[in-house]
C-alpha cells in the first residue's frame, strides 16, 4: 500500500498527459482503421509481436527471430497490398474526421430513387450496371469513364442505360448524392463456376466486387433479373425494398436498431478503454521497468556558497551512482541528465561533512537509483586571504662535482598569494619549480614558474608568477677550499 | 687586545643535531663601540666551521657531505644571552638550537646531520631571545 501511494506520488502532470495523448492516438486509428480489412490484419501483428516479446522473454532464440522476421515482412506487405484502403483513409476530404468523430458517408444517397430506377430498369429489360464505392479507391480498378457529375435522378439513371445511349453499356459510379463517372470499363471477374447465362455485365460486377469493398447493382438485360454483388456474394434481387436494404446496409444508411447501436457503442468503449490500458501498460513498461543498470561518475556541484569562502578541499570530486530503468529509457540516459548537488548554505569555515542522500540527486523522469557511492562528503571551506611569501628555489638533481653554488639571487623575491586562510597560515615559503642542477654548468640566469600546493594558492594580480634566478656558481679548486 | 674562546659540544634532540658550537670572539675595537643591540654581523650556511671561519660556504648542498652548519657571527653582544637556529626542511620545523652569546663579540655556529630524506628546500631562521627573527638562510640539500 505504501508502495503504491509512492508509485501514486511520483507521477507528474507530463505522465498524465503522456498516457492520454497516446492512449486517444490509438483509439483514434482504431475509429478509423476499424472497418477495413487492413485493421484486422494490423490485431494480427500486434498479437504477433507480442508472441515475439513472450519468445525473448522465455529464452526462445530462434522462434524469437522467425516471429520478428515474419512481423516485419507482414508490415511490408500490408502496407503494399493494402495501400488502396489506407490511402482512402487517410485521404479525408475532412481532416477533422481524422481526430474527432466518426466516419460516414458525407452525402446521403438517394436510395428509393436509385432503387425505384433499378426496379425500373428491370421491368423495361434495360441492362444496368451502378457501382457503389465502399471505403476503398476503385480508381486503379476501373478504366475509360467518363465525368459525369450529376444529380441522382430516375429520369437520368433511365437515360444513361437507355439502349441508344453511347455509355449505356458502361457501369456508372454513385458517390453520395452525385452519379461521378459513367461509360465505366470493369474488370472482368476470372471465376469458372458462374452460372452460363451471365454474361460480362455480370463478370465485370463481380471484378469488381470480388477485388474491392464495392457494391455493385446487375440488371439484366435479357431476363430482367436484378442482382446485388459484394464480395464474392451474389444475391438475386426479388423487391424495392431488399434492393433499399442492401444499399442502406453497404452505404451505412441502414436505420440500426437499438441493439446494434448498444453494441457498436460497446465495442467503442471497450477499444477506448483497451488503449488507455494498453497505453499505460506501455509507459509502465517504458519508465517504471528495472531490467537495465548503468553506472555513471557524476561530479558534485556545490550551490550556494558563501561568496566570501572558497572550496580548499572535498574528500571526493564526483559520486558514483549506479541508475536502474527501463532497457529504452536508459539508452537515452547521459551523464549530464543526472546532477548531484550539495547546498553550501549553512557551511561554516573549516570542515563539513555533508550526507548524500537522494534529494541531492536529481534524474530525470523514470529512472531511479540502485545505489551510489560515497554517501559521505567532506569539504573543507575557507575564507580567502592573502599573504606575502618569500620565495625560495627547490634545487634538484647534483651539482657537478667541480662546482659549488655561491649564491643566487631571485626576482622578485617576494610575492602575494592568495588562498584559504587556514592554508596560508600554514605556509611561509613560496618554492619554485624543481630545477635540475645537472643543467647548471657556469652562473647563469633561469626563469622558473612557481609550484604553488595545494593547487588552491594563486599569485596575487600585479604580481609576477615567473622567477628569475640568478644563480652564482664557482669552480671547487683541487684541495676542495 | 684579549682573546677568548670556549668550545661548547651539545647534542640535538632528535639526533639530527650533529654538534654545535659557539666561539667568543672578544675583540676590543667592538668593545668600545658596544651598543646596547645585539648586532648580526654574518650569517651564512656552510660545510664546516674551521678556526671559527666558515668552510665551503654555499646555498646548494650535496647530501653526501654528511652534515651542514649554520654559521653566525655577532659583533656586538651587549649582554650575555642567546640566540635560537630554527632549522626548517620545507615549511616544518626540523629541529630548534639555542645557542649562547657573550659580550662583547661572539662567534657561534650549530649543525644537522644529513640524511636521505632531508633532500630539499631549507631555511634556518635566526631569532633572538625574544623570538625576533635576525635573519634567514635559505639553502637547498640535494643529491
Amino acid at each position: 500500500m505504501n508502495g503504491f501511494l509512492i508509485f501514486l506520488q511520483s507521477i507528474r502532470w507530463q505522465d498524465i498527459v503522456d498516457i492520454t495523448l497516446n492512449s486517444y492516438i490509438l483509439f483514434r486509428c482504431y475509429v478509423i482503421f476499424r472497418i477495413t480489412n487492413a485493421f484486422r490484419i494490423l490485431i494480427g501483428l500486434a498479437f504477433l509481436w507480442i508472441f515475439q516479446r513472450i519468445a525473448v522473454a522465455i529464452g526462445l532464440i530462434v522462434t524469437s527471430w522467425v516471429i520478428q522476421g515474419i512481423t516485419a515482412v507482414a508490415a511490408l506487405i500490408i502496407i503494399v497490398v493494402f495501400r488502396n484502403e489506407i490511402r482512402s483513409v487517410l485521404q479525408v476530404k475532412n481532416i477533422k474526421m481524422l481526430f474527432w468523430g466518426f466516419p460516414q458517408q458525407p452525402f446521403h444517397t438517394p436510395i428509393q430513387i436509385i432503387a425505384e430506377s433499378v426496379m425500373d430498369l428491370s421491368r423495361k429489360r434495360i441492362g444496368a450496371l451502378i457501382v457503389f464505392p465502399g471505403r476503398e479507391d476503385i480508381t486503379e480498378k476501373i478504366q475509360n469513364g467518363i465525368l459525369w457529375d450529376g444529380a441522382i435522378s430516375k429520369e437520368m439513371i433511365t437515360s444513361i442505360f437507355w439502349e441508344d445511349n453511347p455509355v449505356h453499356d458502361g457501369a456508372v459510379i454513385v458517390e453520395g448524392d452525385r452519379i461521378r463517372e459513367v461509360g465505366v470499363i470493369l474488370p472482368l471477374s476470372h471465376r469458372h463456376e458462374l452460372p452460363s447465362h451471365y454474361g460480362t455485365r455480370h463478370r465485370a460486377a463481380m471484378g469488381l466486387a470480388e477485388s474491392t469493398d464495392s457494391l455493385v447493382v446487375v440488371v439484366s438485360e435479357e431476363r430482367g433479373t436484378i442482382q446485388v454483388v459484394k464480395g464474392a456474394t451474389i444475391t438475386p434481387i426479388f423487391k424495392k425494398d431488399d434492393l433499399e436494404r442492401q444499399l442502406e446496409q453497404h452505404l451505412g444508411l441502414m436505420v440500426k436498431d437499438q441493439t446494434i447501436r448498444k453494441k457498436e457503442r460497446r465495442e467503442i468503449c471497450i477499444a477506448a478503454v483497451v488503449s488507455v490500458i494498453l497505453i499505460t501498460s506501455i509507459w509502465l513498461s517504458i519508465t517504471r521497468g528495472l531490467d537495465s543498470l548503468v553506472t555513471f561518475e557524476i561530479p558534485i556541484e556545490y550551490m550556494n556558497r558563501n561568496p566570501g569562502m572558497e572550496i580548499m578541499d572535498a574528500s571526493v570530486s564526483s559520486i558514483k551512482i549506479q541508475l536502474g530503468g527501463s532497457g529504452p529509457l536508459m539508452r537515452t540516459v547521459r551523464p549530464d541528465h543526472v546532477r548531484v548537488k550539495i547546498d553550501l548554505g549553512k557551511s561554516v569555515v573549516g570542515q563539513n561533512i555533508y550526507t548524500i542522500t537522494h534529494e541531492n540527486i536529481s534524474l530525470p523522469p523514470g529512472i531511479v537509483i540502485k545505489s551510489f557511492e560515497p554517501s559521505v562528503v567532506d569539504v573543507s571551506l575557507d575564507v580567502l586571504d592573502k599573504k606575502d611569501m618569500p620565495v625560495q628555489v627547490d634545487w634538484t638533481g647534483k651539482l657537478p662535482e667541480n662546482l659549488r653554488m655561491e649564491k643566487v639571487k631571485i626576482d622578485p623575491n617576494t610575492v602575494q598569494i592568495i588562498g584559504g586562510r587556514q592554508i596560508l597560515k600554514n605556509i611561509t615559503t613560496a618554492y619554485t619549480e624543481k630545477i635540475p642542477l645537472e643543467s647548471i654548468q657556469t652562473s647563469r640566469t633561469i626563469i622558473v614558474n612557481l609550484a604553488l600546493s595545494p593547487a588552491s594558492l594563486k599569485v596575487a594580480p600585479g604580481f609576477k608568477d615567473k622567477i628569475t634566478v640568478d644563480c652564482t656558481v664557482r669552480a671547487i679548486p683541487k684541495n676542495g677550499q | 687586545m684579549v682573546y677568548f674562546q670556549k668550545w661548547m659540544m651539545t647534542l640535538g634532540s632528535a639526533g639530527l643535531l650533529f654538534c654545535l658550537g659557539a666561539f667568543c670572539d672578544k675583540d676590543g675595537l667592538n668593545t668600545a663601540a658596544a651598543a646596547d643591540q645585539l648586532a648580526l654581523t654574518s650569517a651564512v650556511m656552510c660545510e664546516d666551521v674551521q678556526e671559527r671561519q666558515p668552510v665551503n660556504e654555499g646555498v646548494v648542498f650535496s647530501i653526501g657531505i654528511g652534515r651542514i652548519c649554520c654559521y653566525t657571527l655577532f659583533d656586538v653582544v651587549p649582554d650575555k644571552t642567546y640566540i635560537t637556529h630554527n632549522w626548517y626542511n620545507r615549511d616544518n620545523l626540523s629541529t630548534k638550537i639555542k645557542l649562547p652569546l657573550h659580550a662583547p663579540r661572539w662567534t657561534t655556529y650549530s649543525a644537522i646531520q644529513l640524511r636521505e630524506s632531508d633532500k630539499g628546500p631549507w631555511r634556518v631562521e635566526i631569532t633572538d631571545s625574544e623570538g625576533r627573527i635576525l635573519q634567514v638562510l635559505r639553502f637547498s640539500v640535494t643529491e
